[in-house]
């Protein structure tokens, strides 16, 4: 915890539905994430993890509570700040579906810079692009490249900005287990190498394994937290917390 | 299967009503129309089986001219017939008839009605008479030579009262009467917007057409014998010698419902002509969003056929789903057309044209081919889509995403190419001596080549016209660019209701240029003149010739001349003479004399035209029989042959020839040239006082008679581009349409975008600038196309004497501006939509 925080919730309910037919989604979870590590959020389906993702990125709007990301309370944002937000100080990685089809790879990894009419940092982007070995695909469109090819291309749009923070949903639910692990690998060394922040949603104890950290989420409260994880320790944490 | 294709059009109520607005409105200008010409048609025929109720028997001559669009000219019956039939046992009444030109001049010295545009201004006589068409509603009828009664709307339009002094001008000349009465023709104020100036018969005759004579006669029976035996009985005791027939009440109604319903059917079959380019524009968007839903359920389409649906039942139920469109969007059509002919008949009230009050009529033919021609379009429409659809692959269900197979073929290129090749060649033919027809042949098919091509051009014409937009708007005019081009056959399909509206306009615009340049270059080269007086009057009533007279003895004018136009027969054809003065026309009106001189014009003489010789194997000396309306044959001998036909047409003739006869002349214009040195303020003021005391004819300037006559050609414009109007909402509902649904299936590329970082108005500029596009796709091709249609038409008139063809850069400026306006405001409600996009479901669903 001597890591600043790049987003931090307070407190954070989601709640669906009045009265008898009412779901909290997120009930009351504050949690925090520091600069410059990898956190895992865990939970079994219908745990909120996606829920408390979409609240902390400002996709989503939450019914109570405060989410603060790069020192800005997003609440008091109007749509607009926190597009520009979304669009600054923020990267996404989708499970699918990441890439705008009609734009090339190069024009998909700058698409948030291109919209903010920012030249970016040059150096900063092609240490990215070769991180992510795309050197010979920028000019390619997303229906040339492979699965795993798209995923790397989202993977380097989330870091173009060089963004406070990046939220995966389950970057690698839709690829084979090598390009999974492959794109978990980016990952993990543009946290070490590139002092990036990521919070990735995943239901893989495997994919968890990589990060510094896994937060637990179950019927939308915080069940509990794994450090350092390994995929035993994380299958233990699971049962034990009755998965 | 039917079930399904029901459950699946009221799942999707929205869509329903996308698909059916393109219907709805090609079919709502078919009924409106249908139902305006029907309503149109049947308030004429109340009028004038109202206006000759009581009218038992009609006396006209037999002698009659039928001229160029419709016109006639019949001769008149000398007024002592009237003593003679009121002789005859059963007749209760008789009114001798006049119905000439006069011109009613407005308190602030300006005739009324509007010039040669608005419809026509006559003189009458109004007489107490059983059988009367005119009906005092206010004082009573004129009895004496300063008295004149007026139409209700004209009384209305020039705000007199009975009591007031009003100028009327008459082929006699211009004269002021006393208002006494104010009359009603059957129920409507005036007829048809025509104004009337009402006058006893003495003074009717004397006034406005020859004394001593009558147009035709009105007999009112008094019920003791039918209309046919008094009819027959007034014939028998009218000597063969005066060339006269009798008609019944009935058939005279008959006959002129019939001759307003032949020219009201004209203007039916204009209007029913462009309502079906309206609808042909409309079956594109029709069929491209058949296209689009098909694509878009491609993976519902795939799990029927995944459960076992037939490739048939598939397409089945997309072809039920178009009946249904189809009948649901031809109805409300039908209702929304009756409310449009409403709106068409307030519009023409609005513009001065008093119908008599009435119910619109829906004739049953209407209804019907209002119902089946929505119907055959919607279900054609549908019909490649259906069968697509049906043979999607059942493996499609699995897929992912549902994008429409974009696969263009060498075939269409090949064809398409195919199709333009024939067509140039035929209009080449025709260039090389290959008879008109062919012309039409020609464009028919390089226009289904270039549509054809669509597909194929659209891509690269798309990624071309959105690089402006790229480099103004970075990276969401790059996406705008390439969505646009990203599936060309529906930007193709989208644009080519564009297409063609834009290429029928650019053509007309190309025609009404080149003919102003041509009318711009005749007048130019024959008015050698300073100033001219002109009247509109074409064909009825104009100019006094006296006032050439007066204008020449201005001291400030050097010469001035009249000219105007004769309706006679030659070899029993009607046929136009054009009438000059041969003393005063030389070094004002040139028509090019090659043979002859001016002073050869005598009334026994007549001059014609080069190509008339030539055509004709006609020489100075030879003789042409000419029958002026009074039936008078006089012998002309070929005095002069000139060049310049353009405006003199075939024969030119001297105004003395009708000197001596019951045939009126009046002058069309008269060509002004002034003194040196008579500055353009003196000349004006001595002129517009000759012009002011005859109250009718307007003083412009060289320059700005040439613009008006050249001018005239806006109107035909305007009513065309009034009626292309309707093409193009429905090429902009198309574009609306297209957007809306492909919005509709690219939401979760939207909300991506939102989601890293797109705001609402960047969103709002991708789907602007892809309408932009497209909708400019359409307009360039369009515009491409018209200049060339419009080459054509313009070749196929040059026996008519049209022998330049003028590019029309103006309107082809104007057009772009529009496109892009309208490709803006197609983009409005599509773009808010896009907004709306649900971020959170588009990037969640897998």
């Amino acid at each position: 915890m001597n890591n600043p925080s790049a987003a931090t919730a307070l407190n954070v309910s989601k709640i669906y539905g009045h009265g008898d037919s009412e779901v909290r989604a997120l009930d009351d979870v504050s949690v925090h994430f520091e600069t410059g590590k990898f956190t895992a959020i865990m939970g079994p389906s219908g745990s909120g993890k996606s829920t408390l993702m979409h609240c902390m990125a400002g996709l989503d709007e939450m019914t109570s509570g405060s989410v603060t990301i790069a020192d800005t309370d997003i609440a008091s944002l109007s749509d607009k700040e926190l597009t520009k937000l979304r669009r600054d100080k923020i990267g996404f990685v989708f499970q699918s579906f990441n890439l705008v089809p009609t734009l090339t790879a190069d024009e998909n990894i700058r698409l948030p810079l291109l919209l903010g009419n920012n030249k970016g940092n040059e150096e900063w982007i092609q240490k990215v692009i070769s991180t992510v070995h795309l050197q010979d695909r920028l000019s390619h469109r997303p229906s040339e490249l492979s699965g795993g090819q798209q995923q790397r291309v989202a993977v380097a749009r989330a870091l173009a900005s060089e963004p406070a923070i990046i939220f995966a949903d389950e970057p690698t639910g839709n690829l084979d287990s090598t390009t999974g692990t492959e794109i978990l690998t980016f990952m993990r060394k543009a946290v070490d190498d590139l002092g990036q922040t990521i919070v990735m949603v995943t239901h893989d104890p495997v994919s968890a394994s990589y990060a510094d950290r896994i937060v637990f989420l179950k019927d939308g409260k915080i069940a509990g937290e794994l450090l350092k994880p390994t995929p035993e320790l994380v299958l233990d944490y699971m049962k034990k917390l009755g998965h | 299967m039917f079930r399904i294709a029901l459950k699946g059009i009221l799942g999707r109520k929205a869509r329903l009503v996308l698909t059916s607005l393109a219907v709805i409105l090609g079919t709502a200008f078919l009924s409106g129309t249908a139902v305006f010409s029907a309503t149109l048609n049947r308030t004429f025929d109340n009028l004038f089986s109202d206006v000759f109720r009581n009218i038992d028997a009609y006396v006209r001559s037999t002698q009659v001219i039928e001229a160029d669009f419709g016109a006639e000219e019949r001769q008149r019956l000398p007024q002592e017939l009237i003593a003679m039939i009121e002789e005859v046992p059963g007749v209760a009444d008789v009114q001798g008839d006049i119905q000439a030109f006069a011109r009613i001049v407005g308190k602030d010295g300006k005739p009324l009605g509007s010039e040669g545009a608005g419809p026509p201004t006559f003189g009458s006589v109004g007489e107490d008479f059983k059988g009367a068409l005119w009906t005092i509603s206010d004082g009573k009828f004129p009895e004496s030579s300063t008295e004149v009664a007026l139409d209700e709307a004209s009384a209305k339009a020039g705000k007199f009262v009975v009591g007031d002094k009003v100028k009327v001008v008459a082929q006699a000349g211009s004269r002021e009467f006393t208002l006494v009465g104010i009359a009603s023709y059957g129920d409507v104020r005036s007829p048809g917007g025509a104004t009337f100036a009402l006058f006893d018969l003495a003074t009717a005759q004397e006034f406005l057409a020859k004394p001593g004579f009558v147009d035709d006669i009105l007999i009112s029976g008094d019920g003791s014998v039918s209309d046919e035996d008094l009819a027959k009985a007034i014939n028998a005791a009218i000597p063969s010698s005066f060339n006269t027939e009798t008609l019944t009440g009935a058939e005279i109604t008959k006959e002129t419902q019939d001759q307003i319903g032949s020219a009201l059917s004209f203007f039916g079959i204009l209007l029913s002509t462009f309502s079906y380019i309206a609808l042909g524009v409309g079956s594109f968007v029709i069929y491209n969003v058949f296209s689009i839903s098909a694509a878009q359920r491609q993976r519902e389409n795939a799990l029927l056929r995944a459960i076992g649906a037939s490739k048939k039942q598939v397409t089945r139920a997309m072809l039920i789903e178009s009946v249904v469109v189809g009948l649901f969007g031809s109805i409300i059509g039908l209702f929304a057309g009756i409310g449009l002919s409403k709106a068409l008949s307030s519009l023409l009230k609005a513009a001065g044209i008093d119908l008599p009050s009435g119910g619109l009529v829906v004739p049953s033919s209407a209804v019907v081919n209002t119902i089946v021609v929505g119907l055959i379009v919607t279900v054609t429409s549908a019909w490649l889509p259906a069968r697509r659809a049906g043979r999607v692959p059942p493996l499609a269900a699995m897929r992912e995403t549902a994008i429409e197979v974009v696969a263009l073929t060498r075939r269409r290129t090949i064809f398409g190419l195919v199709l333009i090749a024939i067509g140039a060649a035929s209009i080449v033919a025709v260039t090389n001596g290959a008879s008109n027809t062919w012309l039409g042949f020609g464009i028919l098919f390089v226009f289904s080549g270039t549509i054809t091509l669509g597909p194929v051009i659209a891509r690269p014409v798309a990624l071309l016209l959105g690089r402006p937009a790229e480099t103004l708007r970075g990276v969401t005019g790059t996406m705008a660019r390439q969505n646009s081009a990203r599936n060309p056959k529906r930007t193709s399909r989208t644009a080519s209701p564009v297409l063609i509206g834009v290429a029928l306009v650019t053509a007309v615009a190309a025609l009404a240029a080149s003919i102003r340049t041509q009318i711009d270059g005749v007048f130019t080269e024959q008015f050698k003149g300073d100033y001219a007086i002109n009247t509109n009057a074409r064909g009825f009533g104009g100019l006094s010739p006296s006032l050439a007279d007066d204008i020449n003895a201005l001291p400030e004018v050097e010469r001035a001349t009249g000219f105007g136009l004769l309706t006679v027969k030659i070899e029993d054809k009607g046929q136009y003479l054009t009438t000059i003065n041969p003393a005063t026309v030389e070094g004002v009106f040139d028509i090019g004399l090659t043979s002859g001189k001016y002073s050869d014009l005598t009334p026994e003489t007549i001059f014609v035209s080069q190509k008339y010789a030539d055509n004709n194997n006609a020489k100075l000396g030879d003789s042409i029989a000419v029958t002026l309306v009074d039936a008078q044959v006089k012998t002309l001998t070929i005095a002069g042959i000139y060049e310049f036909d353009d405006l003199a047409g075939k024969y030119t003739v001297s105004r003395d020839l009708v000197k001596d006869s019951t045939v009126i002349s009046f002058d069309l214009g008269v060509y002004i040239k002034v003194k040196a040195g008579v500055s353009d303020a003196a000349a004006r003021s001595a002129l517009q006082a000759a012009v002011d005391k005859y109250g009718q004819g307007t003083l412009l300037s060289k320059r700005e008679y040439i613009d008006l006559q050249s001018g005239q050609i806006n109107q035909l414009l305007g009513l065309i581009y009034g009626l292309l109007f309707l093409s193009v909402i429905i090429a902009v509902v198309g574009i609306i349409i297209t957007l809306l649904l492909s919005v509709f299936e690219r939401q979760r590329e939207i909300g991506l975008l939102r989601a890293v970082g797109m705001t609402k108005s960047q969103v709002r500029t991708t789907v602007r600038w892809e309408s932009v596009i497209t909708s400019l796709l359409g307009a360039v091709v369009g515009i491409v196309l018209g200049v060339g249609l419009g080459w054509v038409i313009v070749y196929a008139l040059r026996d008519q004497g049209l022998s330049s063809f003028s590019v029309p850069v103006g309107s082809t400026v104007s057009i772009l501006i529009m496109a892009f306006i309208v490709g803006v405001l197609a983009a409005v409600y599509p773009a808010w939509r896009a907004t709306r996009v649900n971020l959170l479901s588009a990037i969640t669903t897998a």
